[in-house]
């Protein structure tokens, strides 16, 4: 059971917010202000909007890290939840810090996608695969964040190393063929995922850089 | 289908004027274990053939109740909640246009949805019962969004 403490003997936990990719969800925050040296521990605790009660998660009790996952607690990404923090030193502890409404539908950052490219003489084409939903087991069978948002959409960069420009497409199918490009040339292709209406920030794909072929004709003399 | 309805409607200008004041709204709303829409439950079973006549049902709970109902002093605010409640009326003639009564019935199930909401707004004192309810217009958004995507597949 947990230690009765002085409550407001504490500041609060600050910047308390929900840092949620692919469903995601983990509760992070700030320690309380001028506390240095101190071995602060924290509490969490989490709320189904238009439920009861607060809900405690024995993973994230008196813990001295500064994040906890509640991906598990908060899995229906179509309900809203809230959470909140406490900080306890010895028999103190502060107020609760509490979330704004989180909406794990609206709010959640769409992954990049993998990306493999192969080139031709004059064209690369994109394979695009979209990111996969969180799993509450390793072996749980994966969910595509497609099956979620059936309006996902992708934007591709391109830059062309030679002429050092770059430019972009938004497609919303799997597949792109990049034409008319220049033979014997390096061009390197991000991608980000993107979901049309609430704004999310964008994590693009990692770099990747493919040179297109020869020009064919050269080659052969 | 719904999408050809409302096909015309830009759904990013709702949500970016929703997404600007949502945080302001959630917060002055303190009854956390009260929703309004979110029992989803009733959202979540309508069936694509009822979605037309729930949509329509909704548009008119928020411009004849809520919209009237919310009293704002933020001028930002008010700014955002007006553009979404215009293209509130621009969706509902957009709906009442595209297609006669034939094609927007209302079964038993989505009469029940729509009265389950206003039986929610009903329960609350008026001005907190018009908060919540624009607090909860990412629910009805999303919903939306979701249904208007599916009845286009």
């Amino acid at each position: 059971p947990a230690v009765p403490c002085v409550s407001d003997g504490l500041p609060k936990p600050t910047n308390i917010t929900f840092l949620s990719i692919n469903m995601k969800n983990v509760l992070q925050w700030n320690p309380p202000e001028d506390l240095h040296g101190a071995e602060v521990t924290y509490t969490v605790q989490y709320f189904i909007y238009g439920q009861k009660k607060w809900l405690s998660t024995s993973g994230c009790r008196n813990i001295s890290r500064t994040y906890c996952d509640l991906s598990a607690e908060t899995s229906d990404y179509e309900h809203q939840y809230y959470a909140k923090v406490k900080a306890i030193w010895e028999t103190n502890c502060s107020k609760w810090a509490e979330t704004g409404r989180f909406y794990p539908f609206s709010e959640t950052q769409i992954g990049p996608p993998q990306v493999a490219l192969t080139t031709g003489e004059n064209s690369i084409s994109i394979v695009l695969t979209a990111p996969e939903k969180w799993k509450r087991h390793p072996k749980d069978n994966p969910v595509s964040m497609q099956q979620i948002y059936s309006n996902l959409k992708y934007n591709v960069s391109v830059y062309n190393n030679k002429s050092k420009k770059m430019w972009s497409q938004c497609v919303t199918n799997n597949t792109v063929v990049l034409t008319w490009l220049e033979p014997n040339t390096l061009y390197c292709v991000h991608v980000e995922s993107f979901v049309p209406g609430h704004p999310r920030l964008a994590l693009p794909s990692q770099k990747q850089c493919v040179s297109t072929w020869e020009d064919q004709t050269s080659a052969l003399k | 289908s719904l999408r050809r309805c409302l096909i015309s409607v830009d759904m990013r200008l709702i949500e970016k004027s929703f997404h600007e004041i949502k945080r302001a709204l959630q917060n002055k709303d303190t009854f956390q274990n009260v929703t309004i829409l979110s029992t989803l439950q009733s959202l979540k079973t309508i069936k694509p053939i009822d979605v037309c006549c729930v949509t329509k049902n909704l548009l008119t709970f928020y411009k004849d109740r809520v919209f009237k109902d919310h009293q704002e002093l933020s001028p930002q605010i008010l700014r955002n909640i007006s553009n979404i409640a215009n293209s509130f009326l621009y969706m509902q003639r957009a709906l009442q246009q595209c297609q006669g009564q034939r094609w927007c019935q209302c079964s038993q199930e989505a009469i029940n949805a729509t009265r389950i909401v206003h039986d929610n707004y009903n329960q609350l004192e008026v001005r907190s019962a018009a908060l919540k309810s624009l607090g909860e217009l990412d629910i009805f958004l999303a919903w939306i969004d979701k249904n208007h995507q599916e009845t286009s597949a």
